[in-house]
């Protein structure tokens, strides 16, 4: 992989030259509130585009997966009905996508290209859409509470699947070519020859972040060997079941999930436009097939569907890697606290004693440690 | 600001979220992390709101109905559509005076547009006849809290149920209505706070509670009373904050002293001894918070002996304790605010209190209508056909959320909904007109918790389509009144001049920090996350005794069941805006699928005795007639009651015939149905 550096003052010309080469850049702002975002760079924005800064919710996986997507115009009745495919090809460079959301759109790129059927909307977007990752290297900025990803083996440095990767060594950056179109830049004056140097400083600093990960674990081996031996107590879905709101946020936010619904749309007499949406496992709906039946009616048996799909070794040997990212957003967005970090904790541990559930509370919670603990 | 920061239109927990748009649609939402109440979380119906909002069926140009009979529209202009409104109103002002023209909102419309709705009724046309579209109990519990405790608002912040000790849960499924507000108290839980639950009916909240109180139907005030009997006879009870901060509390103490704490626990259907851990888990708390949803069947005394237990107990005005009056629709707090209520002006002044009167009269430079009006439930209740002649329905769709309303609007001379997209109730219109949806408009929202918050907009409306705030307006001009607002700002602005805790809020203020909490003055211009801190308080609380002989229904051997209609769960189901996404139709409509008729839900071991088995046809029989449904067996409901969901029409209807001011509990009895042949 080839190496270059370069000034912190030049970072930001990068993006300068992606929109010049006629990419729709997306870079993280600061938004109100100090949510952050990824949003579209203009003159205007440009100076305000935030490099470090917690990694915005809202999952990047939409560049290639959008919320919700157009498929098809649909007009005319009977024998008049006339399809028209909506197939769009923006090209887009994601400018700040982190290593959790690179190794989520491998996951992507897996499901939708790499069986049998090669979904047309996502290959074009896919194919238009070059990533330019950036190493957290700010514990408290970059490196969020919930951040886990030294569990997933995803970062904070990702090996691969990025066009171009950019890590902030202190008055210098690194830059990795990860693809020929990544490569490609490295014409441009900014970046001048990398030393073994400045490969020895990343490697420090790299060794140095993965201490910085506490608040926040998912040791997924024992996990792993419990649900894929089918080892996890009923009363341990029971429990995450109780827990969990059906609000398919999880799903939402998660890097590594693909599902949707198709949903047409009428608008007037005439026009109908196809959709796809972004759907979830945890909605009751899901699986429910015409005629009635529901083999996940009971949302402790939909939760025990989700995990076995991340975290069993069928899918493990399937994906080549759990079908989690670390980025810890699920933890963020779950109301009864079983995302990805606390369900872990509850496989690992077992069953629960009868009666005392605050037993099984795994993970701390952001107001906790807002407040410094129970007053 | 790349993805505008709004708050939910659902439910009155007032999530913060970022809308994502692109091409004038919004095609993406995500929750705000730094939101105070949401703090990064949304429920189901909040992750679909770009789903609604970017659904391309929507209401374009204003439309008239051209036959006297049938339901055909043809499109018309804005003059057009005004003219003919103008027209028709005069024709039935004149003809039967002002008090025939009701206006009613939906309680998810903004401040800005219940405001100018109340006004336009009250100071243009007239009439007294304004409400909103939720019922009779919000105003039941309005109207407790506002004579008991002086503000009928929560009066605390939901951030601060993460600091309850007790957190004790009335009569609602928090979990589906107001997730976000389940998710806190789960987590409390989790984390060591006890969870008291109360409710003819488990759900999910109520698996997580160590108390649970499966009470019978209706009788929540006679348990709220014995926990206070408990704390009282234990000492529990706060001293110093009942000769601090209440009126008549020794009066208080020897009534409760006095409860048959046996008789209550036979009469609620539960062991004494757990009324007794729930009330000694309550009175130990150094904070204890009690959720109730204003959505549900409750009379005033129930109102009155909860707020009374937090009063005993000094929880009123201690962070992570009081009382929290739930709000199921994301602005029922703020259209009550505002006034839209039958017998309350804009902030609170009862519209019989001549003090009161001439503040507004004053402000608004006009004289207002004597007495209270009609409710929204009276008027579409009513047997008998009533004095209103002209409806204004402001996003508001009776037909689809009831029975009744459909007799009432046919009879009318002029129905005018507003509305974003054709409802059940729209077909009843003479003139529909079409207004700006979620995100199209920049407005405000009051949540449960007394957060105002602004409602940036993210996109354009639909070309040619208006605000409803400014539609009112332009019919005000029309109808003589010299109205200017140039922007919804400026509606916020006279709200803040008329409602005395919005004195500090403006549309600039609202738009840092995700909002205020009211009371917002200018010598509280961050807003106020607790009422009645021990510094604030001046009229003292009224503790409200229970009665000596609490009355005991006699159980009719003929109806040994009781009823239980009008609770909101399944509310949303035949919402507009649900059906306009392909997720929350699917979810909402579940157990219809497998209920095609609707239903009521039974106990096991009642339907057992009664021979029925889930899915046969029962006959739900009262004293005032009967209707015939399916049965869905559930071990959540409790022995001897029936549940009936909120939109079963035909049961509705059996229950009209009670007053439509009191809580829907009806003696009945199921029989199963024979089919005929």
């Amino acid at each position: 992989m080839k190496a270059r550096v370069l000034d912190s003052a030049d970072v930001l010309r990068v993006v300068d030259l992606l929109r010049s080469l006629g990419y729709q850049v997306m870079a993280p702002f600061v938004e109100e509130g100090g949510d952050g975002a990824f949003a579209l760079v203009t003159d205007e924005n440009r100076d305000d585009i935030a490099l470090h800064i917690h990694n915005p919710l809202y999952p990047p996986k939409r560049f290639a997966l959008p919320a919700i997507e157009p498929l098809l115009e649909i007009r005319g009745h009977g024998a008049e009905t006339r399809f028209r495919p909506l197939v769009e090809a923006p090209r887009v460079a994601v400018f700040g996508i982190r290593s959790c959301d690179v190794a989520g759109i491998d996951h992507l790129d897996r499901f939708f290209l790499g069986g049998a059927y090669r979904d047309i909307y996502y290959a074009t977007r896919r194919e238009a859409l070059l990533l330019v990752n950036v190493v957290c290297t700010q514990p408290g900025v970059d490196i969020g509470e919930a951040c886990f990803c030294p569990c997933t083996d995803t970062g904070p440095a990702a090996r691969e699947g990025f066009d171009l990767q950019l890590m902030d060594l202190g008055d210098e950056w690194l830059a990795l070519a990860g693809t020929p179109r990544g490569e490609a830049l490295f014409d441009e004056a900014i970046f001048r020859r990398a030393t073994p140097e400045h490969v020895e400083r990343r490697r420090a600093l790299l060794d140095q972040l993965r201490t910085k990960f506490r608040t926040y674990t998912s040791w997924f081996a024992a996990a792993v060997s419990r649900i894929t031996r089918g080892e996890v107590p009923e009363g341990t879905w029971e429990e995450i079941g109780r827990r969990c709101l059906e609000c398919g946020g999880c799903t939402y936010v998660c890097p590594a999930c693909t599902c949707f619904t198709v949903s047409d749309r009428p608008d007037g007499p005439d026009r109908t436009e196809r959709v796809r949406i972004w759907d979830s496992c945890a909605l009751s709906g899901f699986t429910r097939m015409a005629g009635g039946h529901n083999p996940r009616k009971a949302v402790h048996d939909r939760r025990n569907r989700r995990f076995y799909r991340k975290l069993s070794q069928p899918f493990i040997d399937r994906e080549r890697s759990v079908a989690c990212v670390g980025c810890g957003r699920c933890a963020d967005v779950c109301h009864g606290d079983v995302g990805m970090p606390a369900v872990v904790e509850l496989l690992r541990r077992g069953p629960a004693p009868q009666g005392d559930p605050t037993s099984v509370a795994a993970s701390p919670q952001r107001s906790d440690l807002e407040a410094g603990g129970r007053p | 600001m790349a993805h505008p920061l709004t708050t939910c239109t659902f439910c009155g927990a007032g999530c913060g979220l970022h809308l994502e748009t692109q091409g004038g649609r919004i095609v993406g939402v995500y929750p705000s992390r730094s939101h105070p109440a949401s703090q990064g979380r949304l429920c189901v119906r909040g992750w679909h709101v770009h789903e609604i909002s970017s659904a391309p069926d929507r209401l374009r140009r204003p439309l008239l109905r051209t036959k006297r009979e049938g339901t055909e529209f043809t499109e018309v202009t804005w003059d057009e559509a005004i003219a003919f409104l103008v027209e028709r109103l005069h024709a039935i002002v004149s003809r039967h005076g002002p008090e025939a023209v009701a206006l009613f909102c939906s309680p998810r419309c903004s401040n800005e547009e219940a405001y100018l709705l109340q006004k336009l009724g009250r100071a243009v046309i007239g009439t007294p006849h304004v409400d909103h579209g939720a019922g009779v109990y919000a105003n039941n519990s309005t109207d407790v809290l506002a004579r008991l405790l002086g503000c009928p608002a929560a009066t605390g912040s939901i951030a601060d149920l993460d600091r309850s000790e007790v957190i004790l849960v009335d009569g609602l499924d928090l979990a589906r209505q107001l997730p976000t507000i389940a998710g806190r108290v789960i987590r409390a839980r989790l984390r060591g706070a006890h969870l008291i639950v109360l409710g003819e009916r488990s759900h999910r909240v109520a698996e997580h509670a160590e108390h649970f109180l499966q009470i019978r139907p209706g009788t929540q005030a006679r348990l709220y009373a014995a926990m206070a009997k408990v704390i009282a006879d234990r000492g529990l009870h706060d001293r110093e904050f009942l000769r601090d901060r209440c009126q008549d509390a020794d009066t208080f103490l020897n009534a409760v002293r006095e409860v048959d704490l046996l008789g209550a626990a036979a009469a609620c259907g539960v062991d004494p001894a757990q009324i007794e851990e729930a009330a000694l888990a309550f009175g130990r708390a150094r904070s204890a918070a009690i959720l109730y949803s204003t959505a549900s069947p409750r009379s005033p005394d129930v109102i009155e002996a909860l707020v009374s237990l937090s009063l005993l107990t000094g929880n009123v005005g201690r962070p992570g304790g009081g009382i929290f009056p739930l709000a199921e629709h994301n602005n029922l707090q703020g259209v009550c605010d505002v006034g839209m209520l039958p017998d309350w002006l804009p902030g609170y002044r009862p519209v019989t209190s001549a003090a009161g009167r001439a503040e507004v009269e004053r402000r608004w430079g006009t004289s207002l209508p004597a007495g209270p009006g009609l409710s929204a439930a009276a008027v579409f209740s009513a047997r008998e056909p009533g004095p209103i002649r002209a409806l204004w329905l402001t996003r508001y769709d009776p037909v689809g959320t009831g029975p009744g309303a459909a007799r009432l609007l046919e009879a009318c001379d002029l129905v005018v909904v507003q509305h974003v997209f054709r409802t059940e109730t729209a077909k009843y219109a003479h003139l529909i007109l079409p207004t700006t949806a979620f995100g199209e408009e920049q407005v405000t929202f009051t949540s449960t918790e007394r957060r105002v918050q602004l409602a940036a907009q993210a996109v354009p409306p639909p070309k040619g389509v208006e605000p409803a705030w400014r539609q009112l307006a332009q019919v005000a001009r029309a109808l003589g009144a010299s109205w200017t607002y140039p922007s919804a700002a400026k509606v916020m602005d006279e709200i803040a001049e008329v409602v005395p805790f919005y004195a500090g809020i403006s549309h600039a203020a609202l738009a840092r920090d995700h909002g205020r909490q009211w009371p917002c003055t200018p010598d509280r211009p961050t807003g106020t996350r607790t009422l009645y801190e021990a510094c604030d308080r001046v009229v003292p609380f009224r503790l409200i005794s229970p009665p000596a002989r609490p009355h005991e229904e006699p159980v009719d051997p003929s109806y040994p069941l009781t009823l239980v209609f009008g609770r909101s769960d399944h509310y949303w189901n035949q919402n507009v805006l649900v059906q306009h996404s392909e997720t929350l139709r699917r979810e909402n409509r579940l157990l219809l699928l497998d209920y095609p008729d609707g239903f009521v839900e039974l106990n096991p071991e009642d339907a057992k005795g009664l021979g029925v088995r889930d899915g046969e046809r029962v006959r739900v029989v009262s004293v005032e007639g009967a209707a015939v449904t399916d049965a869905r067996i559930t071990p959540e409901v409790r022995r001897g009651a029936v549940f009936a969901p909120f939109f079963a029409s035909q049961v509705q209807a059996l229950v009209q015939g009670s007053d439509p001011e009191a809580p829907a509990l009806l003696p009945v009895r199921v029989e199963k149905e024979v089919s005929a042949p």
